[in-house]
């Protein structure tokens, strides 16, 4: 057995450990593997079930059935997996962004069938979220089964997502730029080449397990000269359509957090409002996949005025669904939103300007897509491959470029931050990699925070500390409280010259008497970012760290950015 | 000293008898108990290579408006001025992320995903998973409050056992409290956990403050158990094995916490004790 193992950790040292990058392409490539594994498990079981409850949709109860996914998606998450609500992708964000990739390991599943109990249902929502949140939470594991570093993790998170986004979609280059894009924020050889293969590794289950290749296959359209002035034109009504979209998804789940309604009560009211309107419209149930197959095939149905309304109504139902307690992402309903908006910009070209050679409705489906993915997450580069990915083609790469650019800079415009980041933002915990804030959030305050202080008591006689100061080197001596071993307040040696000069002074004050009270205190819980505007705010050097009125420590300026420049260096020599 | 002690407030009369133990523990080593009273069922801890979700059962929810009071007059009971954890950062909006920055925790017995088997004396897998990972002690309380003279620390020669020892020594040389050292011969002699403690540098300190090591035969496990006095805090090293180990294995932790009524103390593998 020892030598069983000997072996083993002679491998693994020769092998692994001779590069991390063998560590990190090896275990890629299995993250890959199974967050494309759970992809194609939702992907199948979603459409499986669809199919099934697809004829009872037609009667009149069947609005009931969302409800009921909801309700279930609700109490499945909150009760058995007890987990936060929330769609996943920031969660994954705020994982990276905060605590180096760290996913719990019930986020690989609860999230894949709580999402398919909603989407599968009717509920208007879409399976990618929850196989991004469920592939990085694989890629999260595995690092730590590997026992591997933060930096490490956090690559296999982007491996998750990529491996996700890869098999959902069958779209390999863009379940790469998503995943660095969106969840990572930074492009890094270390993590390009393990999240490529992952994205791979990810594409290639799908396709041995479902042979088409292409989601959505478009006819061969050609584009015009005109395409550009009708591209500039959709980019702008899809930028206000994202903004709508985004608006609406706070303001619901916003409203549904001040409904006084026990939590799984609103689920299935919000479950049951989207069963309505689906009775009515039944394309904006599920994921979508079906109606955006026939706008980008070009031969969707319905007439100018029920798409349009079909925008908004998709729209609304997408809220009511996330925001009153399903469980799903955004991503499928964009896409869908995107071509509704796309054929509704194409028909009102059309009318207006019967004779303009441009290209097909299909193709301007396939541009709104990428108009509103670009608008909502902000983040182009992710729409324009996806969406030619997803089509099989690069024919309208120009104008797929054109449209997401100038959307997602208006909407960036509009709304700041993009409907991923926002809550974050919101809370001061987004913060991508290579920022002040980052750098200094990955250092420990254990590590800034020096310790090696002499505490005096606050009723110690002058003598007896000017005793102290002669054998030691500091210049600051905080006082404790001889009773409670509170912190009281600290003593600085330059403002205590003129009773040290005069030994008259000696026996007659004692510390208390001479301490600073007033001086600004940190906690250990303040972060690095807040304490050091403190300093910047009150203009010292030096700030002792009080938890829970004990003295932990000080922290200094000079060791702040010591262990900034180090942190950063170590951080930007990473290739 | 200024060490921290996590405190998970519930309240109710089973809630108040734990927080009086950890006041106790907290006083007797001079260390300050900080509580959080929690507002969501669940909470997160993140440690160095791990996330722990730890799922509260209702009754820690119970009576939001009086149990700020309710700690606040344990705490002027104890005379020792109250200090409150509030978090702040969330992982999601029900899910708070708790500082894994303290120096002991005390861990209600009901942190569990089982809490129906708690009177049973089950500890449950998150209490478990804690345990595994936390850089700091855990306090498993007794039921009711009880105060301990003594430490009995459970001295087995893994270098957990070692990390329980060194604990131990920590904890009576702050509370001054007598301390034993007891040892089941599972295969070697007496000698073998002597040297061990020769060979750790502990040696010293072991003479200083160890009133007495008592070895026992490896089938003379129960009659340890019963031998320990009622008033002592057991101090143990614990690796907070995983479910399936758990079943096949079984667990002498699982088995020590149900049987014996004394507070324990517990230093998982990532523990980390300093005499410092």
């Amino acid at each position: 057995m020892s030598k069983l193992k000997q072996t083993y950790n002679s491998f693994y040292a020769k092998f692994f450990l001779f590069d991390d990058r063998f560590v990190l392409m090896t275990a890629g490539a299995v993250v890959g593997i199974f967050a494309g594994l759970a992809a194609v498990a939702l992907r199948l079981s979603l459409a499986t079930v669809l199919e099934f409850l697809a004829p009872y949709r037609q009667y009149a109860w069947a609005f009931i059935l969302p409800g009921i996914g909801a309700l279930f998606s609700f109490l499945f998450l909150d009760k058995v997996m007890r987990e936060g609500a929330g769609h996943g992708v920031p969660e994954v964000i705020y994982a990276v962004s905060r605590r180096g990739g760290l996913l719990r390991f019930r986020s690989t599943f609860s999230r894949l069938i709580s999402s398919f109990l909603t989407i599968a249902s009717g509920g208007s929502a879409g399976p990618e979220a929850p196989v991004v949140m469920s592939g990085s939470a694989i890629g999260s594991n595995i690092a730590k089964f590997l026992g591997l570093n933060d930096r490490q993790r956090m690559t296999l998170v982007g491996c998750g997502t990529a491996g996700a986004i890869a098999s959902i979609f069958h779209a390999p280059v863009a379940g790469l730029i998503f995943s660095i894009e969106i969840i990572l924020g930074e492009w890094k050889f270390v993590n390009i080449i393990p999240i490529a293969i992952a994205a791979v590794a990810g594409a290639q289950v799908c396709e041995a397990i479902i042979p088409t290749k292409e989601l959505f296959q478009p006819p061969p359209f050609s584009i015009f000269t005109g395409d550009i002035l009708g591209s500039i034109g959709l980019a702008l009504f899809t930028a206000v359509i994202s903004v709508i979209f985004t608006r609406t998804l706070r303001k619901v789940g916003g409203l549904a957090k001040r409904t006084p309604v026990s939590p799984w009560l609103r689920a299935m009211i919000g479950g049951c409002a989207v069963g309505s309107i689906g009775i009515f419209m039944p394309m904006v149930l599920g994921e979508g996949y079906h109606p955006i197959m026939e706008m980008v095939g070009g031969t969707f149905p319905m007439a100018f005025w029920l798409i349009f309304i079909g925008i908004f109504l998709k729209i609304f139902v997408t809220a009511i669904t996330l925001g009153w307690g399903g469980s799903g992402g955004i991503f499928a309903p964009c896409l869908l939103i995107g071509s509704l908006s796309g054929v509704v910009f194409y028909k009102a070209m059309m009318f207006i300007f019967p004779n303009a050679a441009v290209t097909s409705e299909g193709a301007y489906a396939l541009l709104g897509m990428a108009g509103i993915m670009s608008g909502v997450m902000q983040a182009p580069l992710s729409s324009i491959f996806l969406i030619a990915e997803i089509t099989g083609g690069y024919e309208a790469i120009l104008l797929l470029l054109l449209v997401s650019s100038i959307s997602s800079t208006l909407s960036h415009i509009i709304e700041p931050a993009s409907f991923y980041f926002k809550d974050l933002i919101e809370r001061g915990e987004f913060m991508r990699p290579g920022t002040d804030a980052r750098i200094l959030s990955d250092l420990s305050l254990n590590e800034i925070i020096d310790t090696n202080y002499t505490a005096v008591s606050e009723n110690m006689v002058f003598r007896e500390f000017i005793n102290i100061i002669r054998n030691s080197d500091r210049n600051h001596y905080p006082v404790i409280s001889d009773e409670t071993g509170d912190y009281l307040g600290l003593v600085r040696v330059s403002n205590i010259r003129k009773y040290a000069l005069d030994p008259a002074f000696y026996d007659m004050i004692f510390l208390n008497q001479i301490m600073d009270t007033d001086m600004v205190t940190a906690s250990v819980d303040d972060n690095l970012h807040d304490v050091l505007e403190f300093m910047e705010t009150f203009n010292i050097d030096h700030i002792p760290v009080v938890d829970h009125h004990r003295f932990s420590g000080m922290i200094s300026k000079a060791r702040i950015l010591d262990l900034y420049r180090r942190e950063l260096i170590m951080q930007t020599n990473i290739q | 000293m200024n060490y921290k002690l996590l405190h998970i407030f519930r309240n109710t009369p089973f809630g108040r008898e734990t927080f009086l133990q950890s006041l106790y523990f907290c006083k007797k080593i001079n260390a300050h108990p900080v509580v959080y009273i929690p507002k969501t069922d669940k909470f997160l801890m993140y440690f160095s290579n791990d996330v722990v979700q730890v799922n509260l059962d209702n009754s820690f929810l119970a009576f939001p408006d009086t149990a700020h009071e309710h700690v606040i007059a344990l705490f002027d009971e104890a005379g020792i001025p109250p200090r409150f954890y509030e978090p702040k950062d969330f992982t999601a909006s029900t899910l708070p992320d708790i500082s894994s920055q303290f120096d002991y925790m005390c861990s209600p017995r009901s942190i569990s995903d089982r809490s129906s088997k708690i009177g049973l004396g089950l500890l449950g897998p998150k209490v478990r998973r804690m345990i595994k990972q936390a850089t700091f002690p855990i306090l498993i309380a007794s039921p009711v409050f009880k105060a301990w003279k003594s430490i009995s620390v459970f001295f087995g020669g893994s270098s957990n056992a070692m990390n329980a020892l060194v604990l131990g020594l920590k904890i009576a040389i702050a509370s001054g409290f007598p301390l034993k050292i007891y040892t089941v011969l599972e295969k070697d002699s007496e000698e073998v956990y002597r040297d061990m403690v020769r060979g750790s540098e502990l040696e010293e300190l072991v003479d200083q403050y160890v009133n007495e090591w008592c070895f026992y035969e490896s089938s003379g496990f129960d009659r340890m158990l019963y031998e320990v006095p009622h008033d002592s805090l057991i101090v143990l090293g614990a690796y907070g094995h995983g479910v399936i180990k758990e079943i096949l294995l079984g667990s002498k932790m699982e088995y020590i916490q149900s049987t014996v009524t004394n507070n324990l103390l517990v230093t998982g593998p990532n523990c980390r004790i300093s005499l410092k």
